[in-house]
Formats: C-alpha cells, sequence, structure tokens
C-alpha cells in the first residue's frame, strides 16, 4: 500500500502545470470561438508533447505508475483549461488509446507519432444519431468491397469533430462491432456545424455525417473480442470524466478558497464566518475523497481489470456529481462575481454537468452497479 | 501509489469475517433489543487477538501493523458485528489501551496492557464532560497533586465502557489556568474509593455498547498513575485521533459492505409484481449508493492508516476530512437500506433498522461533524 505519488511523478505534474497552465492563461481557451479553439488545441497538443504526458496509457513508462500517474495528471490539465482538457483527452487519450491498443502495426506507424507529436488531431464517433442506450447496438454500419469499405451512419456529440484530421468511427460490420479510421476531406464525411452547449465552450462539438463514405480496408480497426469494444471504450470515456470533475473541483474549490480569503465583510475574511467556512470543507472533503476515488479506481484498471469496469462506475458517479456540487457551493461563497461569465467557478459549474451525462450516464452507472452486485438474477 | 493489501492481510480478513459471523452475530439483535453488553463476545474478541491486535507480542498483542489492525474494524463490521459492540472495542483498544501503551511506562505496561488485550479486563477513557464536548479546554475536572497521590474531582459523561471498565484513562486538570497545557492523564482503576460510575445511558443506537458517566469525588490515585508527564493530556488526547479516524472508521465501512451484501440477498429473493424486486432500477439505484458511499469512505480510511503505518505525524486535514465524510455521508445510505427493506427496515428483525441508528453515531463521536469542518476550515 501507497497513498502517496513519486518524486518523478510530482515533477512531471509541476512541469504540467507550467507548460498547460500558463498557456490556458494566455489565450482565451475556454472561448466559443472554433478557429481559435483549433488553435489552441494544436498548440497544446504540440506543448504537451515536450513531456510524457500524450503517452501516459498508451505506453509503458517505467518512471510512471500507469493510469494513476495520468488520473494525477489529467487532474492538472483540467484545471488549467477544461476546454483544452477535453479536446486533449479525446484526441491522445482515446484515439490515441484506440490506436495503440488495437491498431495494426501499419496504423500505429502512420498515426501515433504525429498523434503523440501533436501534429494530428483525432476524434472519436462514438455516439449515434439514433441513440440507444449506450449507444448498443451500434447502427452505423461498414461494408466491404474488395478492398474498400463504405460506411453509412450518423455520429453525433463528437469532440473535435470541427478541427479533426481523423475520426475513429465505431460502427458495425460483418456481425462485429469495429472502428473505421477516416481521414479528414474524405469523400462522403461530412462534419457539422460546432454545437452550442452548455459548458465546455472553447471545445468544438459537433456532428459528422457519413454518406457512403469509402475508406481502405486497411483503415478498419477490428478488435479480438465483440463486447469489448463498447465497454472498453466507456471505460476510457468514464476514466476522462473523472479527471475531467477533479480538474473541475479544483478550479472551483481554488477560486472559491483564495476568495473566501481576501474578500472581506464585517471587517473580517468571509472565511472565518461559519457559512463560508463549513462549505470550503464540504468542498474539500468531496474533491479529496473524489481524488483518492479517481486514483483507486485508475490503479484498478491496471492491476485488477475484472474489478475495473464496477469501480469506475462508482468512481465516475461520485466524481461527477461531486463536481457538481462543489462548483455550486463555490459559486454561493463568491457571491455575485460567480455569477459572472469567465469566473472559474460559474464555468465548472455548467462544465459538471456534461460528466454526469456523458460516458455511462450516472443513471445507467447506478443500475451497472447495482447489476454487478445483484448478479444474474431469475 | 498502490491500494494493495496484502495476501495474509486479505486472508486474515476473511478469518475474522469467518470467525464474527460463527460466533458474534448470532448474538447481536438479541443483545441490541435488550441493549446490554454482550460480555461472553467481547472477551471471544480478545481470545481470537483482535482486542491486542496491534500490541507487542510481549504485551499479550497480536503485532500487527496499523493496516492490519483497522482491517480488522472493517471485518467486524463488514461480518455483521453491531456498532455497539464496535465502539466498545474501540474505545477499549484505542482510546484506553493504546493510550496507556503509547505514554506510560514500562510498569504501567506490564500491569495493564495483557489484560487489555486480552478481555480480561475492559477499559474506557474519560475526556467529554457535561460543559466540555467539543471544547476539551473547558473541562473542570481537577487532579490536584497531594504527596504521593493525586486527588482527582469531577465528573465525566457519555463514555462509552463506563458502567462496565476495569480500568479507566482519566484527563483532567494539574493547572487549570494552562488551559489545554494544563491537562494531563492518568490511570484510574474501578474500585478506586471517590470513582464511581453512573447507570447505562440509553441510546438511540449502538445500543450494546454501554455509557455513563465517571464521577470523581475526592479520588485518590497514587502519583505513579499519572501518565507520562503533566500537561501532556491534551496532546495525549490528540493521538488517539489518528486511530479514531482510521480504526473507529473502519467498521463503518464494512457495515456497509454489510448492508449492501442484505439488501442484494433482499432483493433476490423478494417478489412485488411478479419480478424480483432486484430487477427495478429504483432498488439498484439504492444498492449502487451503499456500494459508492463503502468505496469513498474505504479510501479515506486506510490513508490515515496508511500514514500512521508510515510513522508519519498525523495529518489533522486528512484525518478531519476522513471523519467528516464517514459521518455526514454515511446517514444516505442507511436511509436507502432501511427503505429497501420496506416495512421489514422499520422492524427489528432486518437489521437494517439497527444499522440506521448505528450509523447516527458517525456525526457526532469522537468530534462532531461541525467540529470537523471547523478543523478543516481553519487549517485551508
Amino acid at each position: 500500500m501507497n497513498y502517496d505519488f513519486s518524486d518523478k511523478e510530482f515533477t512531471l505534474f509541476v512541469e504540467i502545470e507550467a507548460l498547460i497552465g500558463n498557456f490556458a492563461k494566455q489565450t482565451d481557451s475556454e472561448k466559443n470561438d472554433p478557429a481559435l479553439s483549433e488553435k489552441n488545441t494544436r498548440k497544446a497538443l504540440a506543448l504537451l508533447s515536450q513531456t510524457p504526458y500524450l503517452k501516459l496509457g498508451l505506453e509503458n513508462l517505467p518512471d510512471y505508475n500507469g493510469l494513476v500517474t495520468l488520473m494525477g495528471a489529467m487532474e492538472v490539465v483540467a484545471a488549467a483549461s477544461p476546454s483544452l482538457f477535453l479536446s486533449i483527452e479525446t484526441s491522445a487519450r482515446i484515439f490515441g488509446r484506440i490506436l495503440s491498443a488495437w491498431g495494426s502495426d501499419d496504423q500505429k506507424a502512420k498515426l501515433l507519432p504525429a498523434l503523440l507529436n501533436g501534429q494530428i488531431v483525432g476524434a472519436v464517433g462514438l455516439s449515434e444519431d439514433t441513440m440507444n442506450v449506450e449507444n448498443d447496438p451500434l447502427t452505423t454500419t461498414g461494408t466491404a468491397h474488395h478492398n474498400q469499405v463504405t460506411i453509412s451512419g450518423h455520429k453525433q456529440y463528437v469532440i473535435n469533430g470541427p478541427v479533426a484530421d481523423w475520426f475513429a468511427v465505431a460502427g458495425r460490420m460483418d456481425g462485429k462491432n469495429v472502428l473505421f479510421l477516416v481521414k479528414k476531406g474524405t469523400e462522403g464525411l461530412t462534419i457539422g456545424e460546432k454545437a452550442a452547449t452548455l459548458g465546455y465552450e472553447g471545445a468544438t462539438i459537433s456532428k459528422i455525417l457519413l454518406e457512403n463514405c469509402a475508406i481502405p480496408a486497411d483503415q478498419v480497426i477490428s478488435p479480438k473480442s465483440d463486447n469489448d469494444l463498447l465497454a472498453t471504450l466507456r471505460l476510457w470515456e468514464n476514466q476522462i470524466l473523472m479527471g475531467a470533475s477533479l480538474g473541475l473541483m479544483k478550479r472551483a474549490f481554488e477560486t472559491a478558497k483564495t476568495y473566501a480569503k481576501s474578500h472581506r465583510t464585517g471587517g473580517r475574511p468571509i472565511i472565518a464566518y461559519q457559512e463560508v467556512g463549513f462549505k470550503l470543507s464540504e468542498m474539500l472533503t468531496l474533491f479529496q475523497t473524489s481524488q483518492l476515488f479517481a486514483y483507486r479506481a485508475a490503479w484498478t484498471a491496471d492491476t485488477e481489470p475484472k474489478d475495473a469496469e464496477s469501480l469506475t462506475l462508482c468512481a465516475k458517479v461520485f466524481c461527477t456529481e461531486s463536481a457538481e456540487q462543489v462548483a455550486s457551493q463555490a459559486m454561493k461563497i463568491l457571491g455575485g462575481s460567480g455569477f459572472l461569465s469567465g469566473n472559474p467557478a460559474e464555468g465548472a459549474f455548467r462544465c459538471a454537468k456534461y460528466g454526469q451525462i456523458a460516458g455511462t450516464s450516472t443513471e445507467i452507472s447506478r443500475v451497472k452497479i447495482g447489476d454487478f452486485a445483484l448478479g444474474s438474477m431469475k | 501509489m498502490d491500494f494493495a493489501f496484502t495476501k495474509e492481510q486479505l486472508m486474515f480478513k476473511k478469518e475474522i469475517i469467518r470467525f464474527a459471523k460463527k460466533e458474534i452475530v448470532p448474538r447481536v439483535q438479541e443483545h441490541d433489543l435488550k441493549k446490554q453488553f454482550d460480555f461472553e463476545s467481547f472477551r471471544k474478541l480478545g481470545e481470537f487477538g483482535i482486542l491486542g491486535l496491534h500490541f507487542p507480542e510481549e504485551y499479550g498483542g497480536g503485532g500487527a501493523d496499523v493496516i492490519t489492525t483497522v482491517m480488522a474494524g472493517e471485518a467486524l463490521g463488514e461480518a455483521g458485528v453491531d456498532g455497539g459492540l464496535t465502539l466498545a472495542y474501540g474505545a477499549h483498544t484505542f482510546l484506553c489501551a493504546d493510550t496507556i501503551f503509547s505514554h506510560g511506562t514500562e510498569v504501567q505496561r506490564k500491569k495493564y496492557i495483557p489484560k487489555l488485550a486480552s478481555g480480561a479486563w475492559i477499559g474506557c477513557m474519560g475526556l467529554t464532560e457535561p460543559n466540555a464536548g467539543s471544547d476539551v479546554a473547558s473541562m473542570t475536572t481537577t487532579a490536584d497533586k497531594k504527596g504521593d497521590t493525586y486527588v482527582l474531582n469531577g465528573s465525566k459523561i457519555f463514555i462509552t465502557n463506563g458502567p462496565i471498565a476495569d480500568v479507566a484513562v482519566v484527563y483532567a486538570k494539574t493547572a487549570p489556568e494552562k488551559k489545554h497545557a494544563g491537562i494531563s492523564a492518568f490511570i484510574v482503576e474501578k474500585g478506586t474509593p471517590g470513582f464511581a460510575s453512573g447507570p447505562n445511558l440509553i441510546k438511540m443506537g449502538v445500543s450494546t455498547s454501554q455509557t455513563s458517566e465517571l464521577f470523581f469525588n475526592n479520588c485518590a490515585i497514587p502519583a505513579e498513575n499519572l501518565l507520562g508527564i503533566e500537561g501532556e493530556g491534551f496532546n495525549m488526547s490528540l493521538q488517539t485521533v489518528e486511530w479514531d479516524r482510521s480504526a473507529l472508521l473502519a467498521p463503518f465501512v464494512g457495515a456497509s459492505t454489510y448492508m449492501m451484501n442484505r439488501c442484494v440477498e433482499y432483493a433476490r429473493s423478494r417478489e412485488q409484481f411478479g419480478r424480483k424486486i432486484g430487477q427495478f432500477q429504483a432498488i439498484k439505484q439504492k444498492i449502487a449508493n451503499i456500494r459508492i458511499f463503502g468505496e469513498a469512505a474505504r479510501n479515506l480510511a486506510y490513508r490515515i492508516a496508511w500514514c500512521k503505518n508510515q510513522g508519519r505525524p498525523m495529518n489533522h486535514l486528512e484525518a478531519a476530512v476522513a471523519k467528516l465524510f464517514v459521518g455526514d455521508w454515511s446517514l444516505a445510505p442507511a436511509n436507502d437500506a432501511v427503505v429497501l427493506f420496506g416495512g421489514y427496515g422499520y422492524c427489528h428483525e432486518y437489521d437494517m433498522e439497527r444499522i440506521f441508528r448505528d450509523s447516527r453515531l458517525a456525526p457526532i463521536g469522537g468530534g462532531t461533524s461541525d467540529i470537523q469542518k471547523m478543523i478543516i476550515s481553519k487549517l485551508i
């Protein structure tokens, strides 16, 4: 047992914070501006490529502790800029892990180095336009003709849709769940306008339409196990949403704490009042509890994969719901200033809702946690 | 980071659960209903080695590390042992015996620890007073040095094991003008003239633990019964907090697993509307809530245990976070468990109502949730 990060991990966190924190402060990374978002995403990926960050979870890095290090590092990036975090993680972590876990040697050689150097941006098309619970079954299909595969389907909520160079699109082919690698500009691929969203405005989210979109057959990724694909993609999504929640909590908590210590009412800083101090205590309790929960879920995914799904769902529910509570409490402490657009707590409050909806929603998560406990029941 | 327990720890946990299910749990409901202390179960805890688990073998202990010791508390809760007995164990082993072991002389250790580790004697700790709960410095119990004795006067309240204890660690002021720095700790044995305990206070939960007032009326004890040195009592009481925030929280963690397992059993067998109720989403949600709480609380309790095991000074912020979370967040899952059982959950026969009542102590005992918030808000 060991509840500490190592010195090397701390050094990495500091390095990442310096790079992405300074960059986020210099640019308006939360602004709703697709052109700026694309520029920021590419710049942020390039900056982070100077560190091992983009490789975490994709490669076995001996100096680091796998997904636990990743979770700690994700918190740092998400706290610096939630929108950049979402874009970066979708590209490096989900698109990247698809390639590193399931891609062929040729696919890896073709895309991974550029992805990890920040030269290309990836996106993942998972949610079907005709939404089923957890997108199962997938309705996007691919049909093989000689050396080509023709894809048809409509995907929604595609993060990085408007800015991505490559898409990994989940669909069915030959009775199996597969992923189609589609390059931007491929005939039959239409990218929708950036969607207006409650939070994460600096990230670009859109629909993508695939109408008889033909790709070479060697751009199909076919994991060995059929169930593995959707379950694993959801696990990865949920891990990212936990990291995002930790960052949002850190952002909201630190903002509220700083304000509570500096803003004075009745001749003393407002943190001296129990209504404020106690709120901060509850926020910190939720934050620290979420941190440990997320770290243990990450550790379990690395060490005891059979227990990872249910524990990750537990942690995901706790972290994402805590993020909303912490951000909400922060706004109360901040008073009017917390209601102004651009305040980190206000932004965290809006972004927090996404975590409960995306990945495995908190409602479905609880049902699944119950199913894990109950087992098969007749 | 590494959240793994050793194989030996996990095997030991299983052994405790097996032992407790066989030897203790069948007696829980009866004693809870009668609000009686289960002396036989307590003795069996001693025989199994739990009461003195972390003390060195030379003092009759098991020589276990902190994590294993905390795990024992979790295992008792997971087996279904009631909060009353685990509280009695906590007060006995950590608040009384450990204070003697940590601050006592070799003579004091050899005299008391073997008896306490075996369960031959029962221990308690007297700190809280009618007008000095969270505000310890306001205590009015005094200990005046007179020749080779200290003479204690005052009273204590809400003392777990008070009516049944053979020995008490008692905090009293040797220098009232110094507030915290004027508090000292003493060992007081049952039967000492001037020392008496009140009747058992009937409580909402943890009913098998016996709770009372302690009275000191010109109670003269030998000067060698001073623990450590004069004025160090407050710091000694603080040192027990590490155990309080790990070993005493662990039974709540274990109880959440027990609750979940009982809810699962019930949901798998109970039928309504032609279906097992476990097939309804509302039931799954409640089971999920219980598990989520338990997993979250477990991490916090073992973080404190791990730090103590490393020999680190206590992190007061993390300790308060752990106590606050278990205190304030444990009530909702206990409520979920009662509701899941419906009318049966409200009846004593199905032990959810006992666990619900037991869980109400979590935000009160060992420092209320409001006190934890005061600590956290000061430290941040």
